[in-house]
């Protein structure tokens, strides 16, 4: 109860700066509050230190604080706009407040067909495409695929974001088309979490400032930064979108964050993970009521572990479809995933791998503008050998229920 | 798109005071139906009425609005004719740009809110797509015809056009969401007479397209 009121102080401090904001230079704010009732079996979270694969364990049932939320979109000229997306977690955050996102973008007038758009801070990569709502949120559960799990966990674009898009739908086209190329750096940390527990499902999405992992953690060496860095190099993603007038979205992603795993540091005691992925997925919203929504990523992830050169190998896939009839939204999502070591160079070690699948039923119904509220039953069955490092068993049947409420400004 | 009409005004205000005088005094309603494969109604439907004839100019009185509410363009399709100014006022608590680079009006707002603008005057027939810089989804139309006579259809699918003078016409039904065979219009010609008045029916082989925007949520975002 105590994280409760912490939580909701937090959100009236940042209603109070927004509005401060707001009232200053035009803007577009928003906010929200998630309080969830609890119902889980799951084994310790990596939040705690454990293995578990969902964010609320059977220590962490009943009345949660999930989040609270604010972001602010302005502009500061024209064609620069900025938006700062904050949040606060109700379990194990390490600062009270912190950002998710920070960024500018640059999007000039279009005068023709063409138009360029910059961004520059620290934003998500064009990845997901069930994470729709402000704050980076899927629009269709309370907790996201595998998928987007991780990439709201481990990784960031600290840097530029160049894209082009071609708006065919304003010269009377069906498609509209964009290709894009980011550059950034302060990554580096990006495959450690996947290496040690693999894939989760839950809504927890790393903060700028924040740490993850548990201090107590006995499987995740140490918390350690989102930008935890090594020799800091520059590392890029490559992206295409396509879309057909309302109906339907494709997107594909190619991501390398070039991190050099001989840069590690005693010092620091953060090893470079050299993370490298292909992500593809595709929107399709045939009527009114339904979306079908796929996404596919693939990739490895390489550092000197432990001073032995250890590549892991990781794959995951979702399909999700959702109905929606007026305030009411249903949604059925099945998860598939898997992460291999290959080769093990150390010898006598075992195999660090994981594999498994997962099912998610949601049923959302809005109030009014201001309150929501949403069932989530999820149930994750994974194998993860690294278990056996804790004295757990390889395989595990995890299962939550929650009951959300969400008041949103 | 075709638009056949040609406003004779190049002829100066003699020739068209001839020409007025020439043309029958006769005027005629056209109501126009436009309907589904089940024969239901289909509302929203653009209608225009152009004459194949010359006639005098008939020149726009009104200026028509384009507002921006809850993220959208309200309405977001407009049909005006040639020489109409549209105002776009910004009800939303967020500001916009608005913008067009279509063949037929090209056009930039740069970011405000509330009515800062005078109305932008629309001098050349065509579709004029109108979107909004910071939020892409935001997608508008205006038609612009030389053509007086136009209209939308109701829920029911009719449209009534007024004040016809006796003559050939080229109907022509839009949506931008109309999915037929020859695409987004349909055409037809149509004479009307003295006496009573003229119908005609547009059979739309296909649905309209479902709209499936979420850009009347503001907590739906570009990621």
């Amino acid at each position: 109860m105590g994280r409760l009121l912490i939580g909701l102080a937090a959100l009236a401090l940042l209603a109070l700066l927004a509005a401060t904001a707001a009232s200053a230079a035009p803007g577009d704010f928003d906010a929200s509050a998630d309080v969830l009732a609890v119902s889980s079996n799951g084994t310790p979270s990596f939040l705690d230190g454990g293995l578990g694969e969902l964010r609320f364990d059977d220590n962490h049932q009943g009345l949660q604080l999930d989040n609270v939320r604010a972001g602010y979109h302005g502009e500061v000229a024209d064609i620069v706009h900025f938006t700062v997306e904050a949040i606060s977690y109700g379990d194990r955050q390490s600062n009270p407040v912190d950002l998710t996102q920070a960024f500018a973008e640059i999007r000039p007038f279009p005068n023709g067909p063409w138009r360029s758009r910059w961004k520059l801070g620290a934003f998500y990569a064009p990845i997901s495409l069930e994470n729709r709502l402000q704050g980076w949120r899927s629009a269709y559960s309370m907790s996201p695929s595998a998928i987007n799990t991780w990439v709201g966990e481990e990784l960031r674009t600290f840097g530029a974001e160049y894209d082009l898009d071609w708006l065919g739908r304003q010269r009377g086209h069906d498609w509209e088309l964009g290709v894009g190329a980011s550059v950034y750096s302060w990554n580096e940390s990006a495959g450690e979490l996947m290496q040690q527990r693999g894939w989760a499902i839950h809504d927890r999405q790393a903060t700028l400032f924040g740490k993850i992992g548990g201090a107590t953690s006995v499987a995740v060496y140490d918390e350690r930064l989102l930008t935890a860095a090594g020799a800091a190099r520059a590392g890029y993603y490559l992206d295409g979108t396509a879309k057909y007038l309302d109906t339907l979205e494709l997107r594909a992603l190619h991501y390398d964050n070039r991190a050099d795993p001989n840069a590690y540091s005693d010092a620091n005691y953060n090893w470079p993970w050299h993370t490298q992925f292909n992500s593809a997925g595709v929107r399709w919203t045939p009527s009114t009521h339904w979306t079908l929504i796929s996404q596919w990523l693939a990739g490895s992830t390489c550092s000197f572990a432990e001073y032995y050169y250890d590549c892991w190998n990781f794959a995951a896939e979702f399909l999700l479809a959702s109905w929606q009839r007026g305030p009411d939204r249903l949604t059925a999502r099945y998860d598939r995933f898997d992460m291999d070591q290959t080769p093990v160079s150390e010898p006598g070690a075992f195999n660090y791998n994981q594999n498994g699948h997962a099912w998610t039923f949601a049923y959302q119904r809005e109030i009014n503008r201001y309150c929501s509220v949403a069932l989530e039953l999820l149930q994750i069955d994974t194998s993860l050998s690294p278990r056996l490092e804790i004295g757990e068993p390889v395989a595990a049947a995890e299962r939550e229920l929650e009951l959300a409420l969400r008041l949103q400004l | 798109m075709r638009l056949p009409y040609r406003n004779i005004s190049r002829f100066g205000s003699l020739g068209a005071l001839l020409i007025s005088l020439l043309q029958p005094l006769a005027a005629a309603e056209l109501t126009v139906s436009v309907v589904d494969a089940g024969g239901h109604g289909v509302g929203g439907i653009v209608v225009i009425a152009e004459p194949e004839f010359a006639m005098a100019a008939k020149h726009p009185v009104r200026t028509a609005i384009m507002d921006q509410q809850n993220m959208q363009f309200v309405p977001n399709i407009v049909v005006i004719q040639t020489g109409t100014g549209v105002e776009f006022p910004n009800s939303d608590q967020i500001e916009h740009q608005v913008y067009s680079f279509s063949a037929a009006k090209s056009f930039k707002l740069s970011l405000y809110a509330g009515h800062k603008y005078p109305p932008v005057v629309f001098d050349r027939a065509g579709l004029v797509v109108v979107g909004c810089n910071i939020h892409d989804h935001m997608v508008g139309y205006i038609y612009v015809t030389d053509s007086p006579y136009f209209g939308r259809s109701n829920e029911s699918g009719q449209v009534s056009l007024h004040d016809l003078p006796v003559g050939n016409y080229r109907l022509t039904a839009w949506h931008p969401r109309m999915q037929e065979p020859g695409g987004s219009s349909l055409q037809m010609t149509l004479a009307v007479g003295e006496g009573a008045g003229a119908s005609a029916v547009f059979h739309l082989a296909q649905p309209l397209r479902p709209s499936t925007e979420h850009s009347g949520d503001k907590r739906w975002a570009d990621y």
